[in-house]
């Protein structure tokens, strides 16, 4: 099923008149067939049903704004080829 | 005189002949080796060689004593080859066999004084190996066997020596080579300290040839030599720290370094400071891509790998920096959220689901729920469902619109319902006013034009996906599979939400098994039935079962399991099965549970009725139906069908002579044991007595005894108030014989049992009428002539009381 706010082109918070509007602005674009312009003006008209079709708008999940991380920690200088690979010869 | 001295020349030669024959001279030559005088014995052997079998056998033996008793070596192998020599001179086979297990002692001796001359050199012991291979070893394998295995022994450490020699001039290639070789020597011969030592130097090697190498699960360094151990494990940790395998590192340091050493300080800090410029690497990693993050510049695939690789860089840096490593962590749920609205705006569901689902504890999120039914739904409007993933959508979504959270969520993101408030009092999320934390709009109230159904938005939901899974799923099976799936875990959800009163997250089974809180639904299920015995609670807790054993919920699912095994024996006409499943500890949980007891002999009729309705004449379903009878402690029903199928298929079989009269006898048995008061089975019953008798009388049986045995049966008590009434069948019989004995001549008070006139008679009955004699008396006593007769008896005595008539006088 289409989502009924496309079809008519209108907000999530569009009021009655605002659908009702929409609903001849789409009849005149011709963009979708007239049932279909009908079920979706029916639908955002009827709480039950334009609460399901608000349904299919992913939740906004609340998150922290991404930000970089601070740190102290500063690059050591190192070298690994310092250590002794032959520090414990078994074969003297 | 003359004859004298003629005797003498014969007793002089005769004793010159003896002493030259071939056994006296061997007897001589045994007794001289008995001596220990092998010199002497050799010459006599000598002389008998090819004339007696068991000389060369003999002379190989005075030589190999000769052998072991010479101080000198070069001595001792010269005599031990002259036993081997004796073998050209010998020309009868039966000698070369006796001849050849002293000589396999005599090579035996040279190889092993050959071996003590190799003292460790790898040439000459493979020469003597390969000496030891071609020689004869007849009666001397285990010693020749031992002798090899004491050479692989010594290769072993000769290959050891040459090989450490060669790493020493840092030819690693031809050392590891040498180790191995040395290694296969070791595991010959038990030499565990090569063994053990080869694979720890050999993995030195590799270590100093910078190979890579795993140590895992190699248990032969931990028996090797403690300074080979130091030195492997101290290059190995420094191999894992060059290709900054900290944690590995860390772990051979403690575990396999952990003793004073300057050095092992040394390669401690310097894993500490690589560790730590690592972290420093892996923040500026980060810190790039979340600018690039900001500017928007990364695909979502390169957000998906910087996800993925937050957990491993956490880890990495915890160790590090505490701080550092929960800032990082603190970035996930803002990634996970930019992925997942890039996956769902790109309508990659799939994905969606996916990171969704390995998102920990998701489903106590209201968003997140809320956005996996989302995506649920999208996946399957574009028609991605298949086999393998539909169970995971499906459920997925039937939760998410089922859960009343959900819904209000939704309610948070418009305005256009400010003037609207909402009722939970119709929502099919929760049957109970359970809710006890709901925004302010919301409520329990009536549904009104003002007050909106939350339940009516979650049916509408419903119907559209149904609406999808129903015309849209070309593939027949697979719309079949996913809509049978569909409706079985929108019911069980129903189910439990109908049942449980606490405010709990309701899943379907798929869902909360997947996700492994399925246990928790069932403890909430087994409290409901512990206050109110609701056995419904029971029920709606079977499909949430995954490895719950010890919950009533999976013991109702048992009890009601044995019904259902039982009606496949059923199916599958097994009575054995049946038999099986007959344990007193069966009935007791079946007898635990009243809505399992109380269905269990409706159940098993119904399954029995099928089986009849396929075929009315099947043999195999009376021992089936026999143990349903057994097995269902309320069995009226069970019993009643079972005579009426045995009466009906005997009748049918003894009609159309397709069973013999005994066989139909002793079915019939069962049946009038279960119904003995039904009329249809107890006349048919009797009418079998009666064939099974004449088929006595007239020699049409070899089963005498056994029919006698089923009417003794019925004699001992076994006569029922029916059967009585009906058993003058058998009385007629016996009446209508007697009067074919009368017509026929014969002095029919002989047949009657006990009767004055037939001892008076002084006749005898033969064989042919002593079994007519036999029959006629069952006849009598099976049938009701006894009641009659009994009947008569009482009628004279009162007629005699009457008239005062006396008590012998005729009737």
């Amino acid at each position: 099923m289409k989502n009924p706010y496309t079809i008519l082109g209108v907000n999530q918070n569009a009021v009655k008149a605002e659908i009702l509007k929409a609903q001849m602005l789409a009849m005149k674009k011709k963009e979708f067939s007239l049932q279909e312009i009908a079920i979706a003006a029916k639908q955002l008209l009827d709480p039950a049903k334009r609460l399901a079709a608000d349904f299919m708008f992913p939740a906004k999940i609340k998150v922290k704004r991404i930000q970089p991380i601070q740190s102290t920690l500063t690059h050591q200088e190192i070298n690994v080829n310092d250590l002794n690979e032959n520090a414990f010869n078994s074969l003297k | 005189m003359e004859i004298i001295i003629v005797l003498i020349i014969v007793a002089i030669v005769g004793y010159l002949i003896y002493h030259s024959l071939p056994n006296t001279k061997f007897e001589k030559a045994q007794n001289l080796f008995k001596t220990k005088n092998y010199v002497q014995a050799i010459n006599i052997l000598n002389v008998i060689f090819d004339k007696h079998v068991d000389a060369p056998a003999k002379l190989a033996e005075c030589k190999f004593n000769l052998g072991n008793q010479a101080s000198a070596k070069p001595e001792k192998v010269k005599f031990f080859n002259e036993v081997v020599e004796i073998r050209k001179r010998i020309n009868k086979s039966e000698s070369i066999t006796k001849f050849e297990s002293i000589e396999a002692k005599a090579l035996f001796e040279i190889a092993l004084i050959q071996y003590e001359e190799t003292k460790g050199d790898i040439d000459k012991l493979n020469q003597n190996i390969k000496f030891i291979d071609t020689v004869n070893k007849k009666g001397s394998e285990s010693d020749f066997s031992s002798l090899k295995k004491k050479h692989f022994y010594d290769l072993a450490d000769s290959h050891f020596k040459k090989a450490t020699d060669k790493e020493k001039s840092d030819k690693l290639s031809e050392a590891i080579q040498i180790y191995n070789t040395g290694k296969d020597y070791a595991e010959k011969s038990d030499n565990k300290t090569v063994k053990n030592n080869s694979v720890t130097r050999i993995a030195i090697c590799q270590l100093k040839r910078n190979d890579k190498i795993n140590l895992d699960d190699v248990s032969e360094i931990g028996y090797s030599d403690k300074s080979y151990q130091k030195e492997l494990y101290y290059r190995y940790a420094i191999q894992l720290l060059r290709n900054k395998e900290y944690t590995p590192a860390e772990k051979v340091i403690s575990s396999n370094l952990n003793f004073q050493s300057a050095d092992i300080d040394k390669l401690s800090e310097i894993l500490k400071a690589e560790k730590n410029n690592n972290a420093v690497t892996k923040i500026e990693e980060i810190n790039t891509l979340i600018e690039q993050l900001q500017k928007k510049s990364l695909s979502t695939e390169e957000l998906k790998v910087f996800y993925d690789s937050l957990d491993k860089t956490i880890n990495e840096v915890k160790f590090i920096d505490i701080q550092v490593s929960e800032k990082i962590s603190a970035l996930k749920p803002t990634l996970f959220n930019r992925l997942l609205t890039q996956y769902i705006s790109a309508e990659q569901f799939g994905n969606a689901i996916s990171i969704i689902q390995k998102y920990p504890k998701f489903w106590e999120s209201p968003e997140l729920l809320k956005n996996l039914g989302i995506c649920c739904y999208g996946y399957t409007s574009k028609g991605l469902l298949t086999e393998r993933n539909y169970q995971t959508v499906i459920s997925g979504w039937l939760t998410s619109v089922f859960s009343d959270r959900v819904i209000l969520k939704s309610l948070d993101d418009t305005t256009w319902d400010d003037n609207y408030t909402f009722t939970l009092v119709e929502a099919i999320g929760s049957n109970y006013s359970q809710h006890k934390e709901t925004p302010d709009n919301v409520n329990y109230d009536e549904i009104s034009e003002s007050n909106i159904s939350i339940g009516a938005t979650q049916k509408e939901l419903l119907q559209q996906f149904e609406t999808i899974i129903h015309k849209e799923i070309q593939d027949a099976n697979l719309s079949k599979l996913v809509n049978d799936f569909y409706d079985k875990e929108k019911e069980a959800l129903e189910n439990i939400i109908s049942v449980i009163e606490k405010d709990i997250f309701f899943a379907t089974p798929h869902f909360a098994k997947q996700n492994g809180f399925n246990n928790e639904i069932i403890e909430e299920l087994d409290n409901d039935y512990h206050n109110y015995s609701n056995e419904e609670a029971l029920e709606a807790g079977v499909p949430y079962i995954k490895n719950s054993n010890s919950t009533v919920v999976y013991q109702y699912f048992y009890a009601n399991d044995l019904i259902d095994k039982v009606k496949a024996a059923i199916n599958n006409e097994n009575s054995i099965a049946i038999k099986n499943l007959n344990t007193k500890e069966n009935k007791q949980w079946i007898e635990k549970f009243d809505s399992i007891s109380e269905l269990v002999e409706d159940k098993l009729f119904n399954s029995i009725s099928n089986k009849i309705s396929e075929d009315d004449e099947n043999e195999k379903l009376i021992p089936v139906m026999e143990e349903c009878i057994l097995f269902s402690s309320q069995n009226a029903k069970l019993k009643h069908q079972y005579s009426n199928y045995v009466a009906n298929y005997c009748i049918s079989k003894v009609n159309e002579n397709e069973m013999d009269n005994f066989k139909a006898l002793s079915l019939m048995k069962g049946a009038y044991l279960c119904s003995p008061n039904n009329p249809k089975i107890v006349k048919n019953f009797i009418t079998l007595i009666r064939f099974n008798l004449m088929d006595i009388l007239n020699d049409r049986t070899r089963k005498m005894n056994e029919i006698y045995t089923i009417l003794d049966w019925v004699k001992k008590n076994n006569m029922s108030q029916t059967y009585k009434q009906n058993s003058n069948e058998l009385s007629t019989a016996r009446q209508e014989i007697l009067q074919q004995l009368k017509k026929a001549g014969a002095d029919i008070s002989l047949f009657d049992e006990g009767t004055f006139s037939s001892i008076l008679s002084g006749h005898s009955l033969n064989s042919q009428g002593l079994k007519i004699k036999k029959v006629l008396t069952y006849l009598q006593e099976l049938g009701n002539e006894q009641e009659f007769s009994n009947a008569l008896d009482q009628l004279r005595r009162r007629l005699r009381q009457q008239f005062n008539l006396d008590d012998d006088l005729p009737f």
